[in-house]
């Protein structure tokens, strides 16, 4: 076996871990730190997530790299990455269902991110609730509002609610407010 | 700048003390930082620059330069949320999302969707890993002290705590009991949820609560059928006419309520 070849094989071992690290869950927020995969893949990591990244590209997924302290990362920025958080995401929106969540839960979420994001990422609990209960009654609207914060859509700080390390990963923002104002 | 040359020392902190408002009152309302003349600010500080002698002076002169960092730190922070993709005038956003229907706003949601992909699946290693637990687990009785019960007393009010604060009158309350036990009397042995369940969740939790307290007088009584997962209520009397002999140990029994099964029971009725 030439060298080439045992480093083809190298190569392959190394992306089916890093799959199986990503694919499947191992803390309560999905994906992986990118220390995680320096300890498990080694100083390559980051050649071996782009391999996995064009093999997932035929099947429609890619891998993102979200920071702790919010916004997407570009790739290249290798010491930065230690930090940040890789998960496996769908590359193109979900058209058809992909959720089992009430179409009022999604109307709901969608208009507390808008809401969010238009105010500049910050925004009192109580001015959400005021601003949801146009359309839903206030018990729903808090039951909701909960429950974003449960599965990582928002975050809540000090009574303000912001966006969510979900949100970041799952949702074009720029694309969610392009429809609601087209 | 005329006005800058020759001014009294009065003059001169009463210049600097409305400048140094005005970058407060940037900073607390949230108004435009580009409200305030950077250029002319430091021309006035200059102008004074010299005339400073005592350690007061400097001070202000430090503080007023320290405002105006904050106010340029303001203005960078304006300009790059106005230029990233993102920003969206406020009003308009919020006068859209009101005039969208749910169904419009959903799909915006899931255009703009791209879901984590992630499995959970306990593997061997994991199981034994749950099971070496399991056995170096002591029993719960050598570990009580790991689940401490609530100090339920002290955070809790009862209703004579609720009319010691005039939250309440115990007329107001006795009226309301009477009201719900005359609507039982009226209806008879009922299933619970029926009885309980109204046109708005909050009417449906107060009269759960306000039933409860008929229960505990031993006014109302609860006829639990487990295996149909059925609770029915009737009035006292209703129980003794049928059972009157019958003795059975009282009890507490927790009896959940929740919007969702509200929600499903007016549907439910909504339907028949």
């Amino acid at each position: 076996m030439d060298a080439e070849e045992e480093s083809g094989i190298r190569t392959e071992r190394k992306v089916k871990k890093a799959a199986q690290l990503l694919f499947f869950r191992r803390h309560r927020i999905p994906g992986v730190k990118g220390w995680e995969l320096k300890k498990a893949l080694g100083d390559d990591y980051v050649e071996v997530i782009a391999v996995l990244n064009s093999v997932l590209d035929t099947l429609g997924m890619e891998v993102k790299l979200i920071s702790e302290e919010g916004g997407e990362k570009e790739e290249g920025e290798e010491k930065k990455a230690e930090r940040d958080r890789f998960m496996i995401v769908l590359k193109s929106p979900v058209i058809e269902k992909a959720s089992g969540e009430r179409i009022d839960n999604i109307a709901m979420l969608s208009a507390t991110l808008a809401y969010i994001i238009s105010k500049q990422g910050k925004v009192p609990r109580k001015a959400v609730e005021e601003f949801l209960s146009d359309k839903f009654p206030k018990q729903r609207v808090y039951f909701a509002i909960d429950r974003y914060i449960k599965q990582g859509y928002v975050g809540e700080d000090d009574k303000a609610l912001y966006i969510g390390w979900r949100t970041r990963a799952e949702v074009d923002r720029k694309a969610l407010l392009d429809l609601i104002l087209s | 700048m005329k006005f800058y040359k020759v001014p009294g020392k009065q003059m001169k902190f009463d210049e600097l003390f409305r400048l140094l408002n005005f970058c407060k009152t940037i900073q607390t309302e949230g108004t435009d930082p580009f409200d305030l003349d950077v250029k002319k600010f430091l021309e006035t500080l200059k102008q004074y620059h010299k005339k400073w002698k005592s350690l007061d002076d400097l001070l202000l002169d430090a503080e007023a330069i320290a405002e105006l960092a904050k106010i340029i730190e303001l203005q960078g922070k304006w300009i790059k949320d106005r230029s990233s993709s993102f920003y969206i005038d406020p009003v308009l956003l919020e006068l859209k999302l009101k005039m969208l229907e749910p169904q419009q706003l959903a799909t915006a949601f899931f255009k703009s969707w791209h879901p984590i992909i992630s499995l959970d699946r306990i593997t061997p290693q994991r199981l034994t890993e749950g099971l070496a637990y399991w056995d170096a687990l002591l029993p719960l009785g050598e570990r009580i002290d790991e689940f401490p019960f609530p100090s339920a007393v002290k955070s809790t009010f009862d209703i004579e705590d609720l009319i010691e604060l005039n939250i309440l009158s115990k007329t107001e309350f006795d009226d309301s009991i009477r009201a719900v036990l005359n609507e039982l009397e009226v209806r008879g042995r009922i299933e619970y949820h029926d009885f309980i369940y109204g046109a708005s969740f909050e009417t449906s939790v107060k009269k759960a609560y306000l039933t409860s307290y008929l229960v505990n007088e031993g006014k109302a009584e609860l006829d639990i059928n487990p295996l149909e997962e059925e609770v029915f209520i009737s009035p006292s009397y209703y129980t003794n006419v049928n059972a009157q002999a019958h003795h059975t140990q009282s009890r507490s029994i927790p009896i959940s309520l929740s919007y969702e099964d509200w929600l499903q029971w007016m549907q439910k009725r909504n339907q028949e």
